[in-house]
């Protein structure tokens, strides 16, 4: 068998001959049971005189010109039945939206490269590659027009986009199918989360609540960050509460609490009670803030320490820490009663002998804003100390968080 | 748990009626802004041309397509805010990769014409101070082309359609001219049947300049950009509404202050620019062909820069090429060369030496009129199926509307082509 590569849109509509060698009909679908095997062909669903029919590969051969012919004779062939369960190719694939994550980006389906492979007395069908440029497309559009063995070779030598199909990530929107067929997007969350959101802000509402049912938890979270807030907001509307507060309480608390402050009322109520009660208070506190000021503009998650903890062990503290990565350029001295005394920059303590103590470390003068103060003025403080992150105060000398310097990356390009 | 309390007293704040009429602005925009780039220079003088040849007795036609309009309009901004998808997307998703290709070859061909048309009336509108449109046309593409390509264009967007607004002096002027009401009214709303072939012509132009297939397309895409969901569209839906009302209330006072001006004094061919200028000479004496200068090259820009973009961005869609000005050139070659190239061809075309400019534009309106029952057939399929639309399926209704629009458009083009080889 010469044929080493077959186009989906050569496959649907060849024409079927039994063992005889006899026309019995027409390829109309090329089926998929991904929950089975993701990369090979099921079967083919066969359009006959006697209603529709579902060969297996092993049950057929291909010829020349890309007819197949079936080893067992018509009475033998199963009807097809139930489609429900199968992915297919030409309905479900074709023309439709999928993720290129190797390219990063969305790109439409134009054809589908198989790689016909001889196995057990028939063919086994492996999907190699999705066509997205121009071959695909011209070759569909003269199918029919001229000979086709006259099209193959014109498209022969337009230069093919093409996707391989390990690097093909698909989007179902219907959950029943989604779970019945195992469509997860398991490719896509091991893009970078401002990748992922990228390519989600392209996608249509509906791909874009499937796409945030299923991507894990943490993934999702940190993408949504990276997400238009008003796209942000429709994603999570569009969820339900439980699967809303369980992204939610993942991300960040500002970035949370700026998320739910666009929320109607009761949506945000609803999410906010789904959450748990240490997240939601996190968030609930930054809530309290306007968007525009300091504190409504800090994160809760932060480093502090007593003022006599040595550089030893406050490295074990950023061992354990739990927050962000933003948030650790910083290690905050507070007394007893939570008060701030002192803020220690972490290459200091690094370079520090293990037993000396911080306090003794602290960055002159201890800079900080209040509460309240304008986001100008953190902008001001953060740029004329060259500060990567930056303590919160509230009236009575109480850290409550800390602004860090990507906020304020963010906060600037909203105002260019 | 106080805290909690407090934060539940804060919200009840965003409920009131100041957050909903702030609710209604948000989403206000995309059908008033479509119904206006729909009066452009192909609108201003065909319903100027149709007052001047047939006085009050095309008038009756804009209560019924004022209905059509806004049924047609609906259906598109109904399935972007359902969908979230274009309509090229849409069309390629579920009839597959010919029908795209030949829907996007009629958008194309559709919206060369009116490219073209806009140029013509930049050229004809620059006329009325005495420049040439050698020099106008050249100037005016490349300006639209550098605007749109650096991403300058929303701000310069909105100075444009701020500037639209001019031809609402077409309603003072109408009244200024002191029609014959009696006649405006009756004719309104008393069908007056003709079977000449200008008639019939100008009958296809008339719809064809309202309803066109580039608005579809434009449309709900700007509702889908505007992030217009199910939630949001019943607001939005008055915007649209409203939109098609106005677009129809300025075309009927248009025909009305031609029909008052040029056609009693027996000007029913309008040559040049500055002959469609007479109509608001009543309002404005002798400043009229400077007010419907401006106003003409004010339409053609606006349009000028959005059909070129809007038809590259829906081919591209539709064929699922990269697209948009935010990307580079080597990133999305297809896209910038259709661009470029619906500029350059419309602009050459109206190069031409000795090109009948008026002519140009009135046929490219005819041309909308032909072409637009292709784009209603495809809008109609898909907006009945209820695994697309759900709930949101198209009502008998507005099915009996957008159907009889079709049919009735394919008819008169049929009349029309029948009519024209008949007498010729």
């Amino acid at each position: 068998m010469a044929i080493t590569s077959l186009a989906l849109s050569r496959l649907l509509g060849s024409r079927v001959a039994d063992a005889s060698g006899q026309f019995i009909g027409r390829v109309r679908e090329v089926a998929l049971r991904p929950q089975e095997d993701p990369n090979r062909v099921s079967g083919l669903v066969i359009k006959t005189r006697e209603g529709e029919r579902f060969l297996t590969p092993s049950m057929i051969q291909i010829e020349e010109d890309s007819e197949l012919r079936a080893s067992l004779p018509l009475s033998e062939w199963p009807a097809a039945n139930t489609l429900d369960d199968f992915f297919l190719l030409e309905r479900d694939l074709l023309d439709q939206q999928i993720i290129d994550v190797h390219g990063r980006k969305v790109v439409r389906v134009n054809d589908v490269d198989l790689h016909p492979e001889k196995a057990n007395g028939g063919v086994s069908l492996k999907i190699a590659e999705v066509d997205v440029g121009l071959r695909g497309a011209v070759r569909r559009l003269l199918k029919g027009v001229a000979p086709s063995a006259a099209v193959e070779a014109v498209v022969q030598k337009l230069k093919p986009r093409v996707i391989p199909w390990e690097f093909v990530d698909l989007i179902e929107t219907d959950p029943a199918r989604r779970v019945k067929l195992r469509i997860d997007h398991e490719r896509l969350s091991q893009l970078h989360p401002a990748d992922i959101a990228d390519i989600v802000e392209e996608l249509a509402p509906a791909e874009r609540e499937a796409v945030f049912e299923t991507l894990d938890e943490e993934v999702a979270a940190e993408a949504l960050e990276e997400i238009d807030l008003d796209i942000q907001v429709s994603i999570v509307e569009s969820l339900d509460s439980d699967r809303a507060a369980d992204i939610v309480e993942e991300m960040d608390p500002d970035a949370a609490a700026d998320l739910l402050d666009q929320l109607p009322g009761e949506t945000s109520e609803e999410i906010l009670e789904e959450m748990e009660p240490q997240e939601r208070e996190e968030v609930e506190d930054l809530l309290e803030h306007g968007d525009k000021t300091a504190a409504g503009r800090m994160t809760t998650e932060y480093l502090s320490a007593a003022p006599e903890t040595t550089a030893e062990q406050s490295i074990e503290l950023l061992r354990n820490f739990e927050g962000g990565v933003e948030s650790v350029a910083t290690i905050y001295l507070v007394d007893s009663e939570g008060r701030l005394s002192g803020s220690v920059p972490l290459q200091r303590i690094v370079l520090a002998p293990p037993t000396q103590k911080i306090s003794e470390l602290a960055a002159k003068p201890l800079v900080f804003v209040r509460e309240n103060d304008q986001q100008k003025k953190v902008v001001e403080v953060m740029e004329k100390y060259n500060l990567y992150t930056l303590a919160v105060v509230d009236d009575e000398q109480h850290l409550k968080g800390i602004i860090t310097a990507d906020d304020v990356i963010t906060l600037l390009r909203e105002q260019v | 748990m106080e805290k909690h309390t407090a934060h539940r007293r804060r919200l009840p704040f965003a409920r009131t009626w100041r957050f909903r009429l702030l609710a209604f602005f948000a989403v206000f925009g995309p059908g008033f802004i479509t119904a206006n780039v729909d009066n452009d220079v192909g609108g201003i003088l065909t319903y100027s041309q149709a007052g001047a040849k047939f006085g009050y007795a095309l008038l009756w036609t804009l209560i019924p397509i004022t209905i059509a309009l806004i049924v047609v309009q609906e259906m598109a901004a109904r399935m972007g805010a359902v969908t979230g998808k274009g309509l090229s997307d849409l069309i390629r998703e579920e009839f597959g990769l010919r029908m795209t290709v030949f829907t996007m070859l009629i958008l194309g061909l559709a919206d060369f014409g009116n490219i073209a048309a806009e140029f013509a009336g930049l050229a004809s509108g620059m006329g009325i101070f005495g420049a040439s449109k050698y020099i106008v046309v050249p100037i005016g593409a490349a300006l639209v082309w550098f605007v749109v390509v650096q991403g300058t264009y929303r701000p310069v967007e909105k100075i444009l359609i701020f500037f639209s607004l001019i031809y609402f002096t077409y309603i003072a002027s109408a009244f200024a001219a002191h029609p014959d009401w009696r006649a405006a009214v009756q004719n309104t709303f008393v069908p007056v049947l003709n079977k000449s072939s200008e008639y019939l012509v100008m009958l296809v132009g008339i719809v064809g300049t309202t309803i066109t297939p580039w608005m579809q397309f434009y449309l709900q895409a700007s509702i889908v950009e505007k992030g217009i969901g199910k939630k949001e569209y019943a607001l939005s839906k008055w915007d649209v509404v409203l939109g098609c009302i106005v677009t129809d209330v300025v075309a009927f006072f248009i025909v009305v202050a031609c029909a008052a001006t040029l056609y009693i004094t027996g000007q029913h061919d309008i040559g040049d620019a500055s002959e469609a200028a007479v109509a608001l000479r009543p309002l404005v004496g002798q400043f009229a062909s400077l007010l419907f200068a401006v106003g003409l090259v004010n339409a053609a820009l606006l349009s000028a820069a959005i059909l070129p973009l809007a038809t590259a961005y829906n081919i591209c869609e539709g064929l699922g090429v990269e697209s948009g000005v935010n990307k580079r050139f080597s990133e999305a070659k297809v896209f910038y060369w259709l661009y470029t190239a619906l500029i350059v061809g419309g602009a050459g075309i109206v190069l031409l030496p000795r090109i009948p400019l008026i002519k140009i534009i009135l046929f490219s309106q005819v041309l909308n009129g032909v072409l637009i029952p292709f784009v209603l057939i495809f809008m109609l399929k898909l907006i009945n199926r209820a695994d697309l639309m759900g709930e949101y399926k198209n009502s008998i209704t507005a099915n009996v509307i957008a159907w009889s629009t079709s049919v009735t458009m394919i008819i008169l083009t049929a009349a029309m082509l029948w009519t024209t080889y008949a007498y010729s």
